[in-house]
């Protein structure tokens, strides 16, 4: 059996090079693909999903084509790709690549790249993705309610040498604040989520629904495509016995290992695992989510049913061909510290950083002690094209913060002056409560490039900023 | 208790001291939501509980549900949300405000001190400018309950 003719999900369409395929997370709804080309339709809208299952009532939110997550878009790596977006919405929106090196005026934020499509307007996306991987699509546009309505959905970019798997399966982890109503509850933006976590919420879906132990044959191999598409959620994966191998974080290919438990992954944050299901006596592998103390769930159940897939294991190892990314050059780099300052319990952390709390009232925060608002601001780097960058971040604040750049994957070179073990690339990089993490990259990509936190809470409060590369 | 009994000094010195005598009545359940992530909603639990109240902590995601539930007026949101004899009382409120009120217990649904003022009761650091605790009324309306 082929991992073409297995890809997970309903609405399945088998794909063939050079084709963009639309897997909606259910049948309703227009996908707007054409077979052949990979050109499609993403209408931003109103709609109805079963976040609360199919049993209650549909919730009103947001979507791509009347679908939450949106179409999950798959196309081949290297073959150009073209996107319209139109707004049905009743405010101006934008699309962003996320993780995806595309051209800067491609990359989908509003003032910065392009003006914000207005209700009624349309605006074609064209580039062709250099990196293969799990990506994800989002707007940019008062992100922190948008996103947080339900406006994304995953993109695949396929390997010219996909690794042979049984099935691929891609999960968009979020959650959502439902009112005792049944209703998703107001309040987006508020200060109050803002100077703490973000905007938490209290019902956790998987592709939008709520989650549904998963069917597993005995020596299946399964790739698992986790994408946390939460504003401010930070999951902390326990899988008990089950053991996967990370083949890829953010995308981009990594040595293949075993994840510390728990594996974290934040908001906006990808990771590709390969799960062989080798446990004959076992009848199901609990998923747990325990990041946050005290409150511990169960994410998901791996159930076994069926006759085994085969009589052994696949035995090989899976590993990923590298993309295209320019190697950190340090003979010809420049060094930069970054400090990310302010929220709730900033003076605790007894920095004079200009964080923390006025009496009664809340600052922002800040990168390198400014609080920014809105898209378009002076950078705080200017680099010419094709120098190194290190970045030398420190979280000068009591909150965990996921820190994205964009038009560029950077290698992850240490946490806390200790070298990593793999020099990941990745596009976003979780940084702990006064942790320092020393980023690097070839900036290669032009133009102006946000960079910031993805708490869409805090970067809505300040927490952004811009590389230029001229 | 170490840590319980350097809090009670400082804050001895700084605020009201409960007395004696009421420090002997049985004082209700002090019930605090707090996010799973903040250390100050933790101090202030220990504070109270220095002051002789029984205090249960419950961390939760959903402090912005439970302040519109108990009328917590936006813009006004303390740190974290306490459930105290039928009373809301929001943020780092000094024990003297938390025992009026139940001293007193007037028609109101709570008092709220906003943000995370520094040198408060459970936050580090110097008293910062003044404090202004906000009772609010069943009809919403906005009154100071007291000044520090």
């Amino acid at each position: 059996m082929t991992r073409r003719a297995v890809l997970a999900g309903s609405g399945v369409v088998a794909i063939g090079a050079g084709t963009a395929v639309i897997l909606g997370a259910g049948t309703r709804g227009s996908v707007g693909a054409k077979a052949g080309q990979n050109e499609l339709v993403l209408e931003a809208g109103k709609t109805l999903a079963s976040l609360m299952g199919e049993r209650l009532p549909q919730v009103p939110v947001w979507g791509y084509n009347g679908l939450v997550p949106g179409p999950e878009i798959r196309v081949r790596q290297g073959q150009p790709l073209k996107a319209l977006l139109k707004n049905n919405l009743d405010e101006g929106t934008t699309i962003h690549w996320h993780g995806l090196r595309v051209p800067n005026a491609m990359d989908g934020v509003p003032h910065l790249t392009q003006d914000p499509v207005e209700p009624g307007q349309a605006f074609l996306y064209e580039f062709t993705p250099a990196d293969a991987g799990t990506f994800w699509y989002h707007p940019h546009q008062r992100s922190f309610e948008q996103v947080g309505r339900g406006l994304y959905g995953p993109l695949i970019i396929e390997e010219a040498d996909s690794p042979r798997v049984d099935r691929d399966i891609t999960w968009v982890l979020d959650d959502w604040r439902m009112s005792d109503s049944g209703q998703i509850s107001g309040g987006f933006g508020s200060r109050h989520d803002a100077m703490m976590a973000g905007r938490i919420g209290n019902t956790i879906t998987i592709n939008a629904k709520p989650p549904k132990p998963l069917e597993v044959r005995p020596n299946e191999r399964i790739r698992l495509r986790l994408v946390n598409s939460a504003n401010a959620r930070i999951f902390g994966l326990d899988f008990s016995d089950i053991e996967p191998v990370i083949i890829a974080l953010d995308g981009q290919p990594v040595e293949p290992h075993t994840p510390s438990s728990p594996l974290l992954l934040g908001p906006a944050m990808r990771v590709d695992l390969i799960l062989d299901l080798t446990e004959a006596s076992a009848t199901r592998h609990e998923i747990r989510d325990v990041f946050y103390s005290g409150l511990e769930y169960s994410l998901n159940e791996l159930v076994y049913a069926g006759t085994p897939m085969r009589s052994a294991p696949l035995q090989h190892a899976v590993s990923l061909s590298p993309n295209p990314l320019a190697e950190p050059n340090f003979a010809n780099s420049d060094r930069h510290e970054i400090r990310f300052g302010g929220g709730m319990m900033g003076m605790m952390s007894g920095r004079k950083s200009g964080s923390g709390m006025m009496s009664g009232g809340m600052m922002g925060w800040t990168v390198n002690g400014v609080s920014a608002t809105g898209h378009v601001h002076d950078p705080i780097i200017t680099t010419p094209q094709g120098r190194t960058l290190v970045l030398d971040m420190i979280n000068d604040t009591a909150w965990w913060h996921p820190i994205h750049l964009h038009g560029h994957s950077f290698r992850v070179l240490s946490r806390n002056g200790n070298p990593t073990q793999y020099r990941e690339w990745q596009d976003t990089v979780l940084m702990s409560p006064q942790e320092r993490v020393e980023i690097a990259f070839v900036a290669d990509n032009p133009g102006d490039w946000m960079f910031h936190c993805h708490i869409l809470e805090h970067q809505a409060a300040g927490m952004v900023a811009t590389i230029r590369v001229n | 208790m170490n840590l319980l009994l350097k809090i009670t000094a400082v804050l001895a010195a700084f605020m009201a001291i409960p007395t004696l005598a009421s420090a002997q009545e049985a004082k209700p359940l002090a019930t605090i939501f707090k996010n799973p992530q903040c250390s100050c909603c933790e101090s202030y639990g220990a504070y109270l509980e220095a002051n002789g109240y029984p205090v249960k902590m419950v961390a939760t995601h959903d402090l912005a549900l439970i302040k519109e539930r108990q009328g917590v007026p936006a813009g006004l949101e303390g740190c974290h949300t306490m459930l105290i004899g039928g009373y809301f009382v929001d943020g780092h409120v000094p024990v003297a405000s938390v025992d009026r009120l139940l001293k007193e217990r007037p028609d109101i649904l709570g008092i709220t001190l906003p943000g995370m003022p520094t040198g408060s009761p459970g936050m580090g650091g110097p008293k910062s400018g003044t404090w202004t605790i906000t009772a609010v009324a069943p009809d919403g309306a906005k009154s100071v309950y007291k000044r520090y």
